[in-house]
């Protein structure tokens, strides 16, 4: 099946990667959005200080 | 007209903050553009992964990387834009010291990861589904990058010629580097592009000669006054023992400095640093008097480290531990 990798997601904050399936037709047989990226704000926000969280969450996204 | 710069930026582990910070230059823009070229920025524009890796070593005049290291697929990048930049800049706290990404290194990888996706309230995932590196769908194959064991400031995965701090960058400094890049007068390699003295050097806000401090408490507890040192309000603050060169940003509009600009010059381990500079400004006779001050400094790991901790000698959480331990 040929695949079609959109390899990053551009014009956005974040990361993400969509790859396209197509059937022997050229239809699209399936379509997969994959975000590869890591972090950890569940749980490294967990245990701080109410008032720090304004001052760490922006930096989920900062766009 | 002689040929232009060509000028690339690469997000990692980051928020899109340090970009923003870019397009924030305003109509300087215009005068960079004027001056360079920009061959990658899949931020802004439509790059993919095949342009970049289409640029020959070296093809990069100036390479901005921005976010930390978190994943097998950015040290691709980072060594990816290493050898095609003929100048790599370390762009925002993230790049250079882990940043808020960083934070996580209090745990390790899988315990973030049995957070993020069987613990979170937000979560439904009763089969304990996890990304995985390969997966065969019934269409082919699907790759994840592999996290590595912790976030990792840049330098500690490639070698880094400068480094722009902050949480963003501030303009007047992204536009310091662009003009020294123009004019050709690159400073000594190493060099973080941003003031040489700690925020209090510029906070505009009155202290004593000698900082003391006899209580900690929290922001909501204290009526702040504008005028005034916030440590000495007892509002624990970073300005000792960061970077100036934000001109104390935070600070004037009434919030505790964090740290984003990293540490002074010839400072190892920020945390460190600020332990010694908050221990030696508490007035106690007593280590029980002590004690008692400094345990309403209620959460230290994350003011120390708020910004560096994948640069602290502290290293990175590898005991197991069980849920509800702090």
């Amino acid at each position: 099946m040929k695949k079609i990798e959109i390899d990053p997601i551009s014009r956005l904050e974040g990361h993400g990667k969509i790859a396209i399936f197509l059937d022997d037709g050229g239809d699209v047989a399936e379509a997969y959005l994959q975000i590869p990226e890591l972090r950890g704000f569940e749980q490294f926000c967990v245990g701080r200080p109410v008032e720090e969280l304004p001052r760490i969450t922006p930096r989920i996204c900062g766009v | 007209m002689p040929e232009k710069f060509k000028f690339a930026f690469m997000p990692s582990a980051s928020c899109g903050g340090c970009e923003i910070a870019v397009v924030d230059i305003d109509e300087v823009i215009l005068k960079v553009a004027e001056l360079a070229d920009i061959v990658y920025w899949p931020t802004a524009l439509d790059f993919k992964d095949k342009d970049l890796e289409a640029i020959p070593d070296g093809g990069i005049t100036v390479g901005f990387f921005n976010g930390a290291v978190r994943n097998d697929h950015d040290v691709h990048h980072a060594k990816q834009m290493r050898r095609k930049s003929q100048v790599l800049v370390s762009f925002g706290a993230c790049a250079q010291m882990g940043g808020i990404p960083s934070l996580g290194n209090f745990w390790t990888t899988e315990e973030l990861a049995h957070r993020m996706y069987d613990t979170v309230p937000s979560v439904v995932n009763p089969d304990g589904t996890r990304p995985q590196l390969k997966y065969d769908a019934p269409e082919g194959e699907l790759t994840l990058p592999r996290a590595m064991d912790r976030a990792y400031a840049l330098d500690q995965v490639v070698d880094v010629d400068y480094y722009l701090p902050g949480c963003p960058p501030q303009v007047k400094w992204i536009v310091a580097a662009v003009e020294a890049v123009a004019k050709g007068e690159l400073p000594p390699k190493g060099t973080v592009i941003a003031g040489t003295k700690a925020v209090c050097d510029e906070c505009p806000r009155e202290r004593s000669e000698e900082k003391q401090v006899t209580e900690f408490k929290r922001i909501h507890l204290v009526e702040n006054d504008p005028e005034k040192c916030l440590l000495e309000q007892g509002i624990m603050c970073c300005g000792p023992a960061t970077r100036d060169g934000c001109e104390a940003a935070c600070v004037v509009a009434g919030q505790a400095c964090r740290g984003c600009f990293g540490p002074t010059d010839n400072v190892n381990d920020m945390g460190a640093k600020l332990a010694s500079a908050i221990a030696s400004i508490v007035i106690a006779d007593t280590q029980a008097e002590a004690d008692k001050i400094l345990d309403k400094l209620d959460d230290p790991a994350g003011y120390f480290y708020r910004f560096g901790l994948a640069r602290s000698m502290l290293g990175v959480q590898r005991g197991e531990r069980k849920d509800g331990d702090e």
